[in-house]
């Protein structure tokens, strides 16, 4: 057994905390000052496209794409130290393309959609949607209710979606249907491609959220999806479905583990220069303590992230493993953020440190993707060898 | 022309160095390694002479211990051609480096050595001036711009009080200094390439050099730590408080 990653893996994880110094930081100031200004944390286009160019000349676009359209091919466990460093910013980034949606159209795109949808994705960093949740469906994906009826060579999908990221800037959007009521999610749920501006593909609303971020509701009327566009096999969507949301779960984790180990490296700067009644914070036991947890978990979460990365890339189970480390380290992150910001006093309030900013976008990711209390029960009922 | 250079493995330069408890070095155990930023000035640079045509391959060496082949081979990713590895667990002081890289140099025939002004762990600033020496090739220590121009290498340095260009005749030895250039980032590609690119491995003994110390070290200690501050209003208070402590 050895505890290293391959040479080549290291040296990309690097070349991408060189970028992330470079290029993401020092926009840090100007995120933060949107985000005070109650505008959100976002990044103009202009300064996004400097960035992809940046990072598209590095050769980081596509780390985890199929050599044939363009991507790397990397394993999943050089993609945890790539986004260990993205997590490490609150800079709101993603290295085209975004890897849960190309993930599922890996599983799932025809020779076609391989052409039409994923090349463009890899190559030209198309901008990519997932409508899943529903008003009435959220935690429990399997109620959902949204319709798509075939009518020749189209299918027509009505019902209506909520939370969903990106909507507006998204090219297509994968929007999850049930087309076998019977069925339901054993069966009868299926994945269509949606381009943007397709009639009856209606965002009615933009939903400001915590953490500078914004969702949008979806009101799918009469809206017309060739067949061609549908993704997979008719009724098969759940499974790459659940490929898309691991590969997001195994991304969150190692994003909250960048985010906490900048937590930690901002306590270990801050609690020796800091003096109270006469001595440096960093000789109280409780910020000692502090310390000490947080390094422990951190380092923990490492270790299940890249086990479980190491799994899956050995095409093992890992169900009950990304449901553990998707909780464990969205909380852990959760509670080093809330520490270091309990360290850093009334600047540790301040809307001018990353750390508020990191906090509540990890406050999010404590319920997308499956909130805690569900993953848990996952992990339980797994262990319990109980059926839902 | 063939060029040389030679990359150490040092503490990587975002780490803050900690002193071992019994005062004998710095303590490296679970410390973030890199290149030493120098060095990486100098493989830049070879890299552009490469990319002008003027150098037709470049040879990357490392004395060091196993890990400084990833030294290596950051250096391969930014353009380098192949390395050469002196595996050594031993401190290898400078004048035993320059040693070395001489043997290397007899048998590479490089018409160009470009090093580090120094090495950000030990700051010795002695390899590439007593390489120069042994060799007794010309040098350009402290170079902040690089010219070719026939035989002649036209090196401006930093030196007290200004710059300098001097003329250098080659084959010749170049040290680097920090406004060279801005060394580039080794690309995805260019990692993928550099998996493939060769590094032999070698040891002192194979170039007959007694890498036995020197020095030795009586005690390392932590700089003295520094007073806090203090914030002023505005610039009047500021020239108040200068003033008071007889600084202006
Ligand atoms: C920032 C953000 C972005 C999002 N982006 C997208 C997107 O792009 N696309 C998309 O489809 N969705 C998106 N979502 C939606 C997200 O996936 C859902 O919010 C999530 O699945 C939870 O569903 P819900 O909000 O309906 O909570 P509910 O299902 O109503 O659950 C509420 C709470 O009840 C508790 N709970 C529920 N069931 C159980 C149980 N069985 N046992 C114990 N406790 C339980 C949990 O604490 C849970 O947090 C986003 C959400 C957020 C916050």
């Amino acid at each position: 057994m050895h505890f290293q990653l391959d040479e080549d893996h290291r040296m990309i994880q690097d070349l991408v905390r060189k970028f992330v110094d470079e290029n993401l930081k020092p926009l840090e100031p100007k995120v933060l000052e949107r985000d005070a200004a109650g505008e959100g944390a976002y990044l103009t286009e202009d300064e996004k496209a400097a960035i992809d160019a940046r990072s598209q000349e590095l050769g980081l676009w596509g780390l985890d794409a199929p050599e044939d359209v363009g991507g790397s091919d990397l394993p999943f466990v050089a993609m945890i130290g790539v986004n260990i460093e993205i997590g490490k910013t609150c800079t709101p980034y993603y290295i085209p393309p975004d890897s849960p949606n190309l993930r599922m159209l890996m599983a799932t795109v025809n020779d076609d959609q391989r052409e039409r949808y994923l090349a463009p994705y890899v190559q030209g960093g198309t901008i990519s949607a997932i409508g899943i949740s529903e008003p009435g469906a959220g935690a429990d994906p399997a109620a959902m209710t949204t319709r798509a009826i075939r009518d020749g060579d189209d299918w027509v999908i009505n019902g209506r979606k909520i939370w969903i990221s990106r909507a507006p800037q998204a090219d297509f959007t994968i929007l999850m249907a049930v087309t076998d009521k019977e069925k339901g999610a054993r069966g009868g749920m299926s994945a269509f491609l949606v381009d943007k501006g397709t009639p009856g593909f209606n965002i009615t609303r933009k939903i400001p959220m915590i953490g500078g971020q914004a969702t949008y509701e979806i009101a799918l009327e009469d809206c017309r999806v060739p067949h061609a566009n549908l993704l997979g096999e008719e009724g098969k969507g759940f499974a790459p479905m659940q490929v898309r949301l691991s590969t997001r779960r195994m991304q969150m984790a190692s994003w909250c583990i960048g985010a906490a180990m900048r937590a930690l490296d901002m306590m270990l700067d801050y609690a020796p220069q800091r003096s109270t009644f006469g001595a440096p914070l960093s000789e109280r036991q409780t910020v000692q303590n502090w310390i000490a947890d947080a390094y422990t978990r951190i380092r923990a979460a490492t270790l299940m992230t890249y086990e479980t990365a190491w799994k899956l890339d050995n095409n093992m189970d890992v169900r009950t493993d990304i449901s553990m480390i998707k909780a464990y380290a969205t909380e852990m992150a959760y509670d080093i953020l809330d520490n270091a910001m309990q360290l850093y006093g009334a600047m540790g309030m301040t809307k001018e440190l990353p750390l508020h900013l990191m906090q509540s976008h990890i406050r999010t990711q404590r319920i997308y993707d499956g909130p805690t209390e569900i993953h848990n029960w996952v992990v339980a009922r797994n262990l319990l060898g109980l059926k839902r | 022309m063939k060029v040389l250079v030679p990359v150490k493995r040092v503490i990587d330069y975002n780490v803050r160095p900690r002193v071992k408890a019994d005062q004998t070095g710095v303590d490296l155990a679970n410390v973030k390694m890199a290149m030493n930023p120098f060095c990486e000035i100098a493989v830049e640079e070879a890299v552009r002479m490469k990319e002008k045509g003027i150098v037709e391959e470049i040879i990357l060496v490392s004395i060091g211990p196993q890990q400084a082949q990833e030294t290596i081979r950051v250096g391969l990713a930014m353009g380098g051609d192949r390395g050469i590895l002196v595996k050594t667990d031993d401190t290898v002081e400078p004048l035993a480096v320059a040693k070395i890289l001489k043997a290397i140099v007899e048998a590479e025939g490089p018409g160009l050595v470009i090093t580090g002004k120094q090495a950000i762990d030990d700051d010795a600033n002695q390899t590439g001036q007593m390489l120069a020496a042994l060799l007794d090739w010309p040098q350009g220590a402290f170079a902040s711009a690089v010219e070719k121009d026939g035989d002649t290498l036209k090196v401006t340095r930093e030196v007290d009080g200004g710059l300098q260009t001097v003329a250098l005749q080659t084959p010749a030895v170049v040290t680097t200094d920090l406004r060279l250039n801005e060394p580039r980032f080794a690309s995805l590609p260019n990692i993928m390439k550099a998996k493939k690119k060769p590094i032999e491995e070698k040891t002192p003994a194979d170039y007959g050099v007694d890498t036995a110390n020197r020095l030795s070290v009586v005690k390392v200690t932590e700089p003295p730590k520094r007073e806090a501050g203090e914030k002023v209003e505005d610039v009047d208070a500021l020239i108040a408080k200068l003033k008071a402590a007889g600084a202006i």
